[in-house]
């Protein structure tokens, strides 16, 4: 320092340091601030996963792991199993993101490559107030407008052109009652679509101009360059734009609750009515009498927990091998 | 510099139209081409002959129009909407600004290379393959074969044979742009088009793609937009200088820096402004 200010003499006068270490202090509760928000988050999910296992643990104790696999729900005699509602939260949210992925990609595709530019802001905003409807609007309007819709004119369709194929004829065999399991799937897919649709386009439009050029130079396609160049530029906001949506669909409550028919069974046929796990959650938190039936309900929420956990960690094993595939670690 | 542009611009309307230089075997002949950026108009009236297997350069400074004209050759514009050009370009005497014209056709035939490095998200030996398999049905071996040919060819084979199946965009910024080289010329293309291949480059990897360009003009029509005078100077045996979507001067490249007719040239390349 003083050697510094020795030989500075015709140079400007450095700034002197600011009063009083202000700079230092807002530096430092800055840096514990931003820890802390950190350290909160943390907490919060390790609090959760805390609460929800004792909440859970009579539960736990009585069933262990055979709750998984036991389809049983009988409060009468005390006996649960939560093969039902996780097999309805699957398919569910497997039938949701079957839909909405391709329709996704569609929209998102259609908004930044092909849509003519004064298209592009209406079909956007459309796909975002789409977000903002809350969920309950979805249930009764899957309820009372596409439930006996679905029921009257598209099951009985299904079941007449696809009942008959083996293999996957038993999932559209049954009675067209409007709601169901696919139902909820649906309505489901249109309550994420605007997510991962959104996503999408967000990360497409981030795509460098000369690299989409690049792929035209050649004589590529819109669709070779879009499958060959866009996408896997942007396969990790791509995923996390599924998983987003993946996230919504398995945890979705309200909407699904009012179309899924919420019966206690396990059945092949799409077309029947099931349960999810946060489905139950809402309808029979309320009633729920006795330790063991609550501890159960509780039970059902870690395992949603669970799954969820599962999924993102699946994902990141999915980009880890598309990155190897790549090339990035070869 | 505005001065300098005001005087340019007088020059350039008031003057005579430059000559029509004729040029041995012309690959491409471009008639009174004019062309739009919505209501702003880029291009006025170009008309210059390209000859075949030569390298032509297109220097002026920059918003001169050099890259919306090479931007013609290949119908890249038209991937946004208000992007117009009008005239004629004649590629071995077909005007490719036809609407017949097969687009995808015609990007195979005139391959590009632009100004940053833009390898596919894909590895090494895919990014070569990427444009041949749009074309051609090649057997493992054929393929194998043209990925070597083409990597050869942009003279990186010797250093990514050993890596063939890493990505494309671990490489260095020089090995990522001669990569994108052999990438184009993997498709086998009549005409390359280079849009400042090198100015987003270090000196050495800027030579390595001027020896680079240098060789593949025995086989290619090539035509290279540059800011860099020197490089022109260097790499090219045409040049035409453009000025506020004009063409004011074309010629040998040697006339052009040697003893050029318009006094706008002289005044750009001996760093008036510009």
């Amino acid at each position: 320092m003083g050697e510094a200010s020795a030989t500075a003499v015709d140079r400007p006068a450095r700034p002197a340091a600011r009063p009083g270490g202000r700079a230092l202090l807002q530096d430092a509760l800055f840096r514990h601030g931003t820890r802390l928000a950190a350290v909160a988050v943390g907490s919060v999910v390790l609090g959760i996963l805390a609460a929800l296992t004792v909440g859970a643990w009579p539960a736990i104790e009585r069933f262990g792991a055979g709750f998984l696999g036991s389809s049983a729900w009988n409060p009468v005699t005390e006996e649960f199993g939560a093969l039902v509602p996780i097999y309805g939260t699957l398919v569910t949210s497997a039938i949701a993101l079957l839909i909405a992925v391709p329709v996704s990609f569609g929209v998102a595709l259609f908004i930044t490559e092909l849509a003519p530019g004064w298209l592009k802001r209406p079909v956007g905003t459309a796909i975002e107030l789409l977000a903002a409807i809350p969920s309950i609007i979805y249930g009764m309007w899957g309820l009372f407008v596409f439930a006996p819709l679905f029921g009257e004119h598209v099951q009985p369709w299904l079941t007449e052109r696809l009942a008959g194929v083996p293999g996957i004829g038993i999932l559209f065999d049954g009675p067209p009652m409007g709601i169901g399991v696919l139902t909820a799937g649906i309505i489901l897919a249109v309550m994420v679509i605007p997510f991962i649709a959104s996503v999408m386009r967000d990360v497409f439009e981030v795509v460098p101009a000369p690299l989409k050029e690049s792929a035209y130079g050649l004589g590529a396609t819109t669709w070779e360059v879009v499958w060959k160049v866009v996408l896997p530029y942007t396969k990790v906001g791509v995923i996390g734009g599924i998983m987003l949506g993946l996230g919504r669909a398995l945890g979705e409550t309200m909407a699904v609750t009012f179309v899924i028919g919420n019966a206690h069974e396990l059945s092949a046929s799409l077309f029947m009515p099931g349960n999810t796990i946060s489905s139950i959650l809402a309808n029979e938190f309320t009633e729920a009498v006795g330790e063991l039936y609550v501890a159960s309900l509780i039970y059902l929420g870690l395992i949603l927990f669970g799954i969820t956990f599962v999924v993102l960690a699946a994902a990141k094993l999915l980009l880890i091998r598309l990155g190897a595939r790549e090339g990035r670690r070869a | 510099m505005d001065e300098a542009s005001a005087h340019i611009e007088a020059g350039a309307a008031a003057g005579p139209a430059p000559a029509v230089t004729e040029v041995p075997n012309p690959k491409i002949v471009v008639r009174n081409l004019s062309f739009r950026y919505g209501r702003f108009q880029a291009l006025h009236d170009i008309s210059l002959s390209i000859p075949e297997r030569q390298v032509t350069a297109f220097i002026g400074p920059s918003g001169c129009g050099k890259s919306t004209l090479l931007r013609c050759f290949n119908r890249i514009y038209e991937l946004y909407p208000d992007q117009r050009a009008s005239g004629e370009i004649l590629l071995d005497g077909e005007n490719i600004l036809d609407r017949r014209q097969d687009l995808n056709l015609l990007r195979a035939r005139v391959g590009m290379v632009f100004q940053k490095p833009t390898p596919f998200p894909m590895s090494i030996y895919d990014n070569i393959a990427f444009g041949v398999r749009l074309y051609e049905r090649l057997s493992r071996a054929q393929m194998s074969e043209r990925v070597e040919w083409a990597l050869r060819k942009a003279a990186l084979w010797d250093e990514v044979k050993d890596k063939l199946r890493q990505s494309g965009q671990q490489l260095s910024g020089g090995q990522q742009q001669r990569l994108c080289i052999a990438r184009a010329i993997a498709v086998k293309p009549e005409v390359l088009l280079l849009d400042e291949p090198a100015s987003a480059l270090d000196p050495i990897s800027t030579l390595r793609i001027e020896e680079l360009i240098h060789e593949l003009k025995s086989d290619y029509t090539i035509v290279i937009v540059t800011h860099n005078m020197q490089q022109a100077a260097r790499v090219s045996d045409y040049t035409a200088f453009l000025y506020m979507g004009r063409l004011v001067e074309y010629s040998d490249t040697s006339t052009i820096f040697t003893n050029p007719r318009r006094k706008e040239t002289e005044d750009y390349i001996t760093g008036r402004y510009g």
